[in-house]
């Protein structure tokens, strides 16, 4: 296990190397796509600024730093804390930094596009943020699971937030349906690496939750989006579970991950709560699926064993009712 | 409970009324767009030819360039209100589908039970024994220290519990000592020292019971019925409250039963629901 993980974060690291070579080609080299004003001549002048200018490199770096962060608070708070609660505060402010502000965008699961394109093509340039947004959930997920789904992700985030009364789909299903994101995944490398006029970057175009993290879109993909969403509301997270591309490679790095989400930390009492609490099918025979686990603490909240270092959050819900003594 | 699910009616409606706007004027501004185009190709193909149409064309153009400003703008402010009414709506809904019946209040302060109970003595005095019961018992056990049992069998069968005063009568007619009834009848669960309810409600309070939350049931029925602190009857003595070991239907945990009948998967503002039949039962 510990071998296999070195080893796939060597590959890692040396994937990054081609993509930190793209990385040198300078972003502010002259135009040769367009007509310039020698070839238009008549005393024609190019506006100086001919493609959009990146962000300031600070905010780039705020950017990753932010993403790596979170994330660590994400495994931290699931795993020590085992604090619902904070979590869920936590995904609400990626869901207003990642998703409003940065209008979903850069996000892992585009940059597994832009990843594929840097590998393939040399003339790409591939911004270092991609890079790290890419990676660094991958690492993280190695060791302690999927923890950028349930803290991180915006698009995961707006998802959760609209879970009402989730139904527990059947396990068939989900796995029939849970097919759809490898054929997504390859669909999306495949339109990607295609040569440079013909490129597609199809999971950024058909990203259904896009248009309301910019407030504004194509009407079919937003109309989309609200289905997803009220889909979501009955089926927890449905692009999670069966569409993000970026997901399958979180599963395939969380299956080897040393420590994921335990409902409880050493003794699970079988008593089965936290399967009717979590709404993604997360939770087979009584027992936490890792690479399925979107780490969004239901379960602990369901657990009647008082444990960690938050006891309420182990309480049965049923609690306040008790104390309003009268 | 009802506020929030009126709340949620009124914020999903709100959304729903945004959502159709929005599509509305987009269908509208889709609808137009090829005419006011059309409108604009010809004007300019016009000025071409007769130069005195352009301030026409500049004053067309203009009015559907702020058209289609207004409408970015309007569209904005819809979205925020739309997410915001979404929020609500979200927001509402949880607080409805969670929340559970409210608690009734404890039933001792319900004052039409006063009204009715128009007995002169106090709802905690225990009706007057009739003694004569001993005498019989006495009489058909025999008066040796080994019938200390079946009497008390028949004590616990007659009366429901083992009366003080029944227990001194029998150690003043018999051979039977206080100290030899303090000590079996203690000994056995079988008998009951305390007057008891009319119906008795065992929680199960086994394994499966005990983690989805039998203690919460059982504090919950307590105060409702208004058991005092470490008494297990209610004052006016219809329910008696015990907790037992278990029931053997975990699969319907957490369970309770009055009497013969169970009732299972409760939870502590359901659990009132079980004894409903037995307190019409006894006000009827």
């Amino acid at each position: 296990m510990n071998t296999v993980r070195a080893a796939i974060l060597v590959l890692f690291a040396a994937s990054c190397g081609p993509v930190a070579l793209a990385q040198a080609i300078d972003y502010q080299r002259p135009v040769q796509t367009a007509p310039q004003q020698d070839t238009i001549g008549g005393g024609y002048k190019t506006p100086p600024v001919q493609k959009p200018l990146p962000r300031d490199a600070w905010l780039q770096l705020l950017d990753v730093t932010l993403l790596g962060l979170v994330t660590g608070g994400a495994v931290w708070l699931v795993l020590e804390r085992r604090s619902r609660k904070a979590l869920g505060w936590l995904s609400l402010g990626s869901l207003a930094y990642f998703g409003f502000y940065r209008e979903g965008c850069i996000c892992p699961i585009g940059s597994i596009q832009n990843v594929a394109v840097a590998l393939t093509d040399p003339r790409y340039s591939i911004p270092m943020v991609a890079t790290a947004v890419f990676f660094i959930p991958l690492v993280v997920a190695l060791f302690f699971g999927r923890a950028f789904c349930g803290g991180v992700c915006a698009i995961g985030a707006i998802q959760d937030l609209v879970v009402l009364k989730p139904i527990q789909t059947p396990r068939r299903l989900d796995r029939v349906l849970g097919l759809l994101k490898y054929v997504y995944l390859g669909l999306a490398i495949v339109f990607a690496v295609r040569p440079a006029l013909g490129r597609d970057f199809v999971i950024c175009r058909f990203d259904p939750f896009v248009g309301f993290f910019r407030l504004s879109g194509a009407p079919h993909m937003l109309i989309l989006g609200g289905a997803f969403l009220v889909v979501g509301m009955f089926v927890g997270r449905p692009y999670c579970r069966y569409l993000c591309p970026y997901g399958v490679l979180l599963n395939w790095c969380t299956r080897l991950a040393r420590r994921g989400v335990t409902i409880t930390p050493d003794k699970e009492l079988d008593c089965g709560l936290c399967t009717g609490s979590c709404p993604f099918g997360a939770i087979d025979k009584m027992r936490a699926v890792r690479r399925e686990c979107l780490y969004c603490a239901r379960c602990y909240k369901a657990c009647p064993v008082p444990v960690g270092r938050t006891p309420r959050s182990a309480r049965v819900p049923l609690d306040p009712q008790v104390g309003a003594r009268s | 409970m009802t506020l929030y699910r009126r709340a949620a009616w009124a914020a999903g409606l709100l959304v729903a009324a945004c959502v159709v706007f929005l599509l509305a004027d987009y269908l509208v501004a889709a609808a137009r767009a090829p005419r006011e185009a059309g409108l604009v190709k010809s004007l300019q193909e016009q000025v071409k030819a007769d130069a005195s149409l352009a301030p026409r064309l500049a004053a067309e153009q203009k009015r559907i360039t702020e058209a289609r400003i207004g409408r970015k703008l309007r569209d904005r402010w819809l979205a925020w209100a739309l997410i915001v009414a979404a929020g609500a709506f979200l927001a509402c809904a949880k607080r409805a589908i969670t929340a559970r019946q409210p608690l009734a209040p404890a039933r001792g302060s319900v004052p039409s039970r006063d009204r009715q109970g128009a007995v002169s003595r106090p709802i905690n005095e225990p009706p007057p024994l009739d003694l004569s019961f001993v005498d019989t018992a006495i009489a058909l056990h025999g008066r040796g220290r080994e019938s200390a049992i079946p009497l008390l069998q028949a004590m616990q069968t007659h009366y429901r519990y083992l009366p003080d005063e029944a227990l001194r009568r029998i150690c003043e007619l018999t051979d039977v000592t206080p100290a030899q009834i303090a000590g079996t009848s203690s000994f056995y669960a079988q008998f009951r020292r305390s007057p008891v309810g009319k119906h008795v409600v065992r929680v199960c309070h086994g394994t499966a019971c005990h983690v989805s939350g039998a203690r919460q049931i059982t504090e919950e029925l307590r105060r409702y019925l208004a058991i005092p602190e470490g008494a297990d009857t209610d004052p006016s003595r219809t329910f008696t409250v015990d907790e037992v070991a278990c029931l053997g239907c975990c699969s319907l945990a957490p369970v309770l039963m009055v009497d013969g009948h169970t009732a299972g998967r409760l939870t502590p503002a359901t659990a009132r629901n079980a004894l409903e039949p037995f307190e019409q039962r006894e006000t009827a």
